[in-house]
């Protein structure tokens, strides 16, 4: 007889998970991987303060060109790092907009996006 | 025109160009609303569906003074013209007097200053029961810090009064970037106290009554999205429970 077992996993997954992209107007220097971590954790600390900005939160991938990445953070922060995400105005006095892709709690989620089928 | 485009692919279905009238200055005339048409040959499709985006018009009356509800009543042929009516209220007595009488869709509530009123529950409780929604604008918040500092503490204040039913929340975009996504202004409303549920209804199902309020106020006593009969255009307070039944149906 074959024995099988099954797992429920009652608690939610620990890490959320985002893929966004900054959108700049042209000209004008683009942001670096280290500088984009700044941007967020300054953008956390605009709207949450302190605390806010002391969320874990991590860059898996940044791609410069595109000015798009995947943002780690722990399930409990992810509506104060999505709210922060949406208010920020500015960067470096510069107009710029976030614009949330993908949000999932597993990785393998985010590689693809049923909003670029074409029906 | 851009930030239209720009709402389309960000995932809208449907979006409302807004006039603002305010009476402050003197003869202020309602001017017809720019037709969709002359915008765009064709409208683009919603992403996921195979119906086309809506585009409406909508005219937001800031008031200061009631003499200036008059204009609501008078039956200026502009008025009608308009899908959706928004009223701005300075004080409280207007603040009252929209809630309870006037015949318009929308409540804008100032996220811009402090308010000079508090909100109570009789006249909230009333619009509620009257099909009249609460709106507030998340712009400003990322214009600036007090801006923000003031849109969530009179959410907040809001939110207590009337626990979260009837809100809409929206966005006066004058420039493409300044707008954001759906869900991103869903989580906004979780920011604000809504539950979940409530914030994506905020989005989403509460804009939608609120259009076909707009519907059944030029219709004669209410509509029912599936089947609308062509009916005499009158001006006449409509009954709530026509929409609230084709928000279930629908």
């Amino acid at each position: 007889a074959a024995a099988f077992e099954r797992r429920v996993l009652r608690r939610a997954a620990e890490h959320h998970y985002l893929r966004v992209r900054l959108e700049l107007p042209d000209g004008g220097a683009r942001p670096n991987a280290a500088q984009f971590k700044q941007l967020v954790v300054t953008a956390l600390r605009e709207l949450h303060g302190e605390v806010g900005a002391a969320l874990p939160v991590d860059v898996l991938t940044y791609e410069e060109k595109t000015l798009s990445a995947i943002l780690r953070v722990v399930s409990s922060g992810l509506v104060k790092l999505w709210s922060a995400l949406t208010l920020l105005g500015f960067y470096q006095n510069r107009r710029c907009a976030f614009r949330v892709l993908q949000t999932s709690p597993f990785l393998l989620a985010l590689s693809g996006s049923s909003r670029e089928l074409v029906l | 025109q851009n930030i239209l485009t720009v709402c389309f692919s960000v995932g809208y279905s449907a979006v409302a160009l807004n006039h603002v009238i305010d009476f402050k200055e003197k003869k202020q005339e309602i001017i017809k609303p720019v037709s969709p048409s002359e915008l765009f040959p064709s409208l683009p499709i919603v992403q996921g569906t195979s119906k086309r985006i809506k585009v409406l018009t909508r005219l937001t009356l800031v008031v200061s003074d009631p003499s200036h509800c008059n204009l609501l009543r008078s039956t200026s042929a502009n008025i009608r013209l308009y899908d959706i009516i928004a009223v701005f209220p300075k004080t409280e007595k207007l603040f009252h007097i929209a809630c309870t009488t006037l015949d318009v869709d929308l409540v804008c509530i100032n996220v811009t200053e402090k308010l000079p009123f508090y909100f109570r529950r009789p006249p909230v409780n009333m619009a509620i029961d009257r099909g009249i929604y609460f709106e507030l604008l998340y712009t400003p918040a990322i214009k600036d810090s007090t801006m923000r500092r003031y849109t969530i503490s009179n959410a907040i204040s809001l939110m207590q009064i009337c626990k979260g039913k009837n809100i809409v929340i929206s966005g006066a975009a004058e420039r493409p970037l300044e707008l954001r996504g759906p869900y991103d202004v869903a989580n906004l409303g979780l920011l604000f106290g809504l539950s979940e549920g409530e914030a994506k209804a905020a989005v989403s199902t509460n804009c939608r009554a609120t259009i076909l309020h707009g519907e059944t106020r030029k219709s004669a006593c209410g509509v029912v999205y599936t089947v609308k009969k062509p009916r005499k255009v009158e001006e006449e307070e409509t009954g709530v429970p026509a929409c609230k039944k084709a928000k279930t149906q629908a």
